[in-house]
C-alpha cells in the first residue's frame, strides 16, 4: 500500500513537472498534513510553519522537473526539503524557536520509551531503521529523536537533557555511528 | 579544504546535518559544498532515506486552508499552456532579484577598462539564494575579430570537488536547448573566447547557467549536473 502511494506521488510530481495544476492539488492533499507536522515539530510556530510550507509546495512546483534525477522516493524527497527549509529559517538570528507551549511535546520525550518507534512498527515500514533505533542506548536514542524530530540544536539538547554539551554531542555523534553501522548490516 | 576529504568527517558532517544538529554557520558551509560536490550528495541522500520514516511515523496535522489558497495563487501565475516540456520547467526558472542586479550593474560599469568596447548585453548569475555569484558580459559579437565573453566573480566560491568541472551554458529564448560554451574556473575572473558559431547567437540569448558537470564536460552535450548559477540577459545596447 505504501508503495501504490509513492507511485502515485511519483505519477502526479511528473504531472507537475508539466504544469498540471490538478495533479499538484492532488499532491498537495496528499502530502500537506504530514509536511506540515514535520515543518511544525521543528518550528513550534504555526504561523512560521505555514509560512514555510507555502515556500516549500511553491517550490515544489517549480522544481518538480528534478525530482526525476533524485535517487529518493518522492515522499523523502519532499520531507526533505520541508526539514532543510525549517531548518535553514531557525538560522536566523531573530528567530529562535522557543514556543513555551512546545516544551510540554517535547518533555513527553524526556522519558526513555520511545513514543513515535511504536508508529514505525505500526506503519510497518522501516522495520529495519526501528530495529536499530531500539539498539541504541536509550541516551543515544533519545537525543537524535529530539533532534530530528523536534528540531533541537545541541545546545538546546543539552538543556533539555540537563548535560554538557560535549557529553550530548558524544550521545548524538556514537548514535549516528551505531545507527549506520545497524542499518549497513541491515541493508 | 582538504579536511573535507577525509571519508569519516565526510560521514559524520552529513548525519549531522540530516538529522539537523549542524547549525550556524557550519550548516551554511555544509550547504555550500553540497552544491559543488555530488559524492557528498550522495551521502546525504542516503542518510534522508534511511531517517525520513521516522518523519512520517510521527503523524501529520492539516495545515488551514489559506496555505494551499496562498500556494495556489502563487503558482496559477507561473503555470503556461500544455505541451511544456519537462526539462524546461528549471528553464523558465530563471530570474533574477532587481536590486541585486542594479547593484551589480553599477559596480560592473564603473570598473570595466576604457579601451574595451561598451558591453552589449549582461547577465547577473545568481546562486540558488538569489545572491549574485557570477557576472557574464559581451561587447556586440559582430564588431569582434575575436569573439569573447568576460566572467567576473563576485561571490567567494569553495573550491570544485574532485572530479568535477563547471561548465557554463547559453539558454537561447523558446524551447531551443542549452549551448555549452565551456568550462570556467571559479577562483577568478575571465575572458573566454567563443567559437564563431556560439558567437552568432549570443546576441539572442535569453539566459546563461553554470552546472556542475564531470572533469572535462558534459558528455552529452546537454547539461546533466545540477546547475547552481543562473541569470537572465539584459541588453545594454
Amino acid at each position: 500500500m505504501k508503495d501504490d502511494l509513492a507511485t502515485r506521488l511519483a505519477e502526479l510530481l511528473a504531472q507537475a513537472a508539466l504544469k498540471n495544476q490538478r495533479a499538484f492539488a492532488e499532491l498537495y492533499e496528499r502530502t500537506a498534513p504530514q509536511l506540515f507536522g514535520v515543518a511544525l515539530r521543528i518550528l513550534r510556530r504555526r504561523d512560521w510553519a505555514e509560512e514555510v510550507l507555502q515556500e516549500c509546495y511553491v517550490s515544489i512546483w517549480s522544481h518538480a522537473g528534478d525530482y526525476a534525477v533524485q535517487k529518493s522516493a518522492p515522499l523523502t524527497w519532499m520531507t526533505s526539503i520541508v526539514r532543510n527549509r525549517s531548518l535553514d529559517w531557525l538560522r536566523r538570528p531573530q528567530r529562535e524557536a522557543t514556543g513555551g507551549e512546545y516544551d510540554v511535546a517535547v518533555d513527553a520525550w524526556q522519558d526513555e520509551t520511545p513514543g513515535p518507534l511504536e508508529h514505525l512498527v505500526a506503519s510497518g515500514e522501516a522495520a529495519a531503521l526501528e530495529r536499530c533505533l531500539r539498539q541504541l542506548e536509550p541516551k543515544q536514542r533519545q537525543s537524535i529523536m529530539l533532534a530530528f524530530f523536534h528540531g533541537l540544536s545541541h545546545s538546546e539538547l543539552a538543556g533539555h537533557m540537563k548535560q554538557p554539551l560535549g557529553t550530548v554531542k558524544t550521545w548524538v555523534r556514537r548514535g549516528l555511528e551505531r545507527l549506520k553501522g545497524c542499518l549497513g548490516e541491515a541493508a | 579544504m582538504a579536511r573535507y576529504n577525509n571519508p569519516q568527517l565526510r560521514e559524520k558532517l552529513a548525519a549531522e546535518y540530516v538529522i539537523g544538529t549542524l547549525r550556524g554557520r557550519a550548516r551554511a558551509r555544509f550547504q555550500a559544498l553540497l552544491r559543488y560536490d555530488p559524492g557528498l550528495r550522495e551521502i546525504v541522500v542516503r542518510w534522508e532515506a534511511c531517517l525520513t520514516p521516522l518523519a512520517a511515523a510521527a503523524g501529520g496535522i492539516a495545515p488551514p486552508a489559506r496555505v494551499w489558497q496562498a500556494v495556489a495563487n502563487r503558482i496559477a501565475g507561473a503555470a503556461s499552456g500544455a505541451g511544456a516540456r519537462p526539462g524546461l520547467a528549471f528553464w523558465r526558472g530563471l530570474a533574477m532579484t532587481s536590486t541585486a542586479f542594479a547593484l551589480i550593474l553599477a559596480a560592473f560599469i564603473g570598473v570595466a577598462p576604457r579601451p574595451e568596447p561598451p558591453m552589449a548585453m549582461i547577465a547577473v548569475m545568481n546562486d540558488e539564494r538569489e545572491q549574485p555569484a557570477l557576472v557574464v558580459s559581451w561587447p556586440p559579437m559582430k564588431s569582434m575579430r575575436d569573439p569573447y565573453v568576460r566572467i567576473r566573480v563576485v561571490q567567494a566560491h569553495p573550491a570544485m570537488a574532485p572530479g568535477t568541472a563547471w561548465e557554463m551554458w547559453m539558454v537561447p529564448g523558446g524551447k531551443a536547448a542549452p549551448v555549452s560554451m565551456g568550462l570556467i574556473t571559479t577562483d577568478a575572473d575571465q575572458t573566454m573566447r567563443l567559437k564563431p558559431a556560439l558567437a552568432a547567437r549570443m546576441e539572442g540569448a535569453w539566459g546563461i547557467a553554470m552546472s556542475v558537470e564531470p572533469e572535462g564536460g558534459s558528455r552529452t552535450g546537454a547539461p546533466t549536473g545540477p546547475v547552481i548559477f543562473k541569470g537572465q540577459c539584459v541588453k545594454m545596447l
